[in-house]
């Protein structure tokens, strides 16, 4: 691929003043900004990602006994684990003596950790403090240990407690994690209502009362929620992006013209979908993963991440499910009830475009991007991806079609 | 030109899924090989068919600017920053020029004329927000049936990631591209 226009040039060898105009062209939350930055900073090295890990256990082990002050701890059994197209996430057994306890343990933690550029850049620090907020309120893995900067690890990354699961069906056969995915009916009848609830607790959590510190807080009754996480999207496409295109072009003016009015801002999931909740042998949900897209601002945004057809197979009948579990209405309708909330179909619609906005920069931008420069521990699977990319863009251009 | 590089594609695929993939025990290692035979299958789809695409597109995209200079020029629109896109879109058209049809240009230089022309239209797109009502309206409706034609021609180029659920109603790339074995060319439908 070549630098093929001026444009292409410098977004893959950007200088001091091509960054500092994106950053001012683009305003997002300052942890978003410093995430940002690092990685076109960075983008100038021209190292591959290496898929090499074999120094990672030594590492690994130096961090976990500065952090424990435990000199005998034992790291064992690290292997790389599939999926996680965004973090690379490896697992391990960790022998020590956790704190509060007199015995020594043998626990199979994971690792979280960044690759060289990722599908989506986001800050570890901010994952970290989503997911202890998160802690007693819905079922969530418990974290122990942040690298944040990754200066013991090489990389960003933090190290959880490893739960056993389900993640994807048996009765599943789709490609990418999420996409498409199709539950049996007994499982649909099982984990539908608690997928709904769970929701509903993230989206009535104090947020106030927590700590949270790489959150920037929106004014309420205002815009600014929206705004920034359009800046946010908006910067990655064209931070990242290969080729120029007609169509974001359009539905970015579109996003930005109709941006909605946040009342009060809730913590947005960001990514609240099949494929990313995980549910044991009772099937009860007994996690949901990646908190890394969470942000302050409007819950019709998750409502329509989660039922975006894309993530939703049909069922038997061919009718579309949200998130592979109940039909559109059926998910809304529950909602609305549990929350208190009412659902706005005009805000809906807005999160519904913006969400295919969101896959097209993921798949059909970031993803190239990080493949082209070999900078992710994925470069197969991310050019895949594309082919989602296009699919996103299509329904977006379906969509901008009803405006 | 021996060997093709179909033959190529088609070696390395069979290769990869009946020697490599059946001897590989790591789970991380069969799922990207996985996906290293799928991309195979892929590429031995579109490979001969990246130039005319980057033909037709050459040729859309030029189609569709000289309507917008036509519909600017016809509205005497005065706006300074939407005038300074066309014109570095008309500096761009001494080097490939409108009327080019661009069948003996390598592949670079179509690829990257689309690009520059792609970035034009993005930038007057996003400057549409000061234009007068009724041009912004017109604006618009030239870009409606294009951005059909792009949603149709990206779905069919990828049709054989086997993501889509539209799969069956979607034309083949080569089905879209050609007709009585030539490139569809605007103005040329037969």
């Amino acid at each position: 691929m070549t630098d093929y226009t001026t444009t292409l040039a410098q977004r893959s060898n950007p200088d001091d003043e091509w960054i500092a105009n994106m950053r001012q062209r683009f305003p997002v939350e300052h942890a978003v900004d410093e995430v940002f930055t690092r990685k076109l900073n960075r983008r100038n090295e021209s190292a591959e990602h290496s898929m090499d890990f074999a120094n990672l256990p030594a590492l690994l082990r130096d961090f976990l006994v500065k952090q424990t002050g435990q000199q005998d701890l034992v790291v064992e059994n690290l292997q790389r684990l599939s999926g996680g197209a965004s973090k690379e996430q490896f697992t391990f057994e960790l022998s020590w003596q956790p704190e509060g306890s007199n015995e020594r343990t043998t626990q199979q933690l994971m690792i979280r950790m960044d690759p060289t550029e990722s599908i989506v850049e986001t800050h570890r620090l901010r994952e970290w403090q989503t997911l202890r907020a998160m802690q007693g309120e819905v079922p969530v893995p418990k974290v122990l240990w942040l690298d944040e900067k990754g200066d013991y690890l090489g990389q960003p990354a933090m190290i959880a407690e490893f739960l056993e699961g389900t993640v994807r069906p048996p009765s599943d056969d789709e490609k990418m994690s999420g996409v498409g995915m199709y539950f049996i009916p007994e499982l649909r009848t099982a984990l539908q209502e608690q997928f709904v609830e769970i929701l509903v607790k993230i989206h009535g959590i104090d947020w106030r009362n927590k700590e949270l510190s790489t959150f920037d807080v929106p004014k309420a009754n205002s815009t600014q929620a929206c705004e920034w996480a359009l800046n946010l999207w908006q910067r990655a496409w064209q931070e990242d992006t290969l080729e120029a295109h007609p169509v974001m072009a359009q539905a970015a003016v579109w996003l930005r013209e109709n941006m909605p009015v946040v009342e009060q801002p809730v913590i947005v999931h960001g990514d609240y979908r099949s494929g990313n909740f995980m549910y044991d042998d009772n099937l009860r949900i007994n996690a949901i993963f990646d908190w890394e897209l969470a942000y302050l601002g409007d819950f019709h945004d998750d409502l329509a991440w989660a039922t975006l057809s894309l993530f939703g197979g049909p069922d038997e009948q061919g009718k579309g499910l949200a998130s592979g579990l109940m039909p559109q209405e059926e998910f809304l309708e529950r909602y609305e009830k549990l929350s208190g909330f009412t659902v706005d179909p005009k805000r809906l619609f807005y999160y519904h475009l913006f969400s295919y906005y969101k896959i097209s920069v993921i798949a059909a931008a970031t993803s190239l991007r990080v493949a082209h420069s070999k900078k992710t521990h994925l470069d197969a699977m991310m050019n895949f991806a594309s082919g989602l990319g296009y699919l996103g863009l299509s329904e977006l251009n379906r969509m901008l079609e009803k405006t | 030109m021996g060997p093709e590089i179909s033959q190529f594609l088609s070696g390395m695929k069979k290769t990869v899924e009946q020697v490599v993939i059946p001897n590989l025990t790591d789970r991380f290692a069969q799922e990207q090989a996985g996906i290293v035979v799928a991309t195979l299958g892929f590429l031995e789809v579109i490979h001969d068919k990246a130039l005319h695409y980057e033909v037709l597109e050459n040729q859309l995209y030029k189609h569709l600017l000289s309507q917008i200079f036509s519909l600017f020029e016809q509205e005497k629109l005065d706006n300074k920053d939407v005038l300074a896109s066309v014109e570095a879109l008309r500096e761009h058209f001494k080097t490939d020029s409108l009327a080019d049809d661009c069948a003996l240009r390598p592949y670079p230089f179509i690829r990257a004329s689309n690009e520059v022309m792609k970035e034009g239209l993005c930038d007057i797109i996003q400057q549409q927000t000061a234009m007068p009502t009724k041009l912004r309206s017109e604006f618009e409706a030239l870009l409606k049936p294009f951005f059909k034609d792009i949603e149709v021609r990206e779905r069919s180029w990828v049709k054989a990631l086997g993501f889509d659920t539209e799969a069956d109603q979607l034309p083949d790339i080569n089905e879209l591209l050609y007709s009585d074995n030539k490139l569809r060319l605007p103005g040329n439908t037969s």
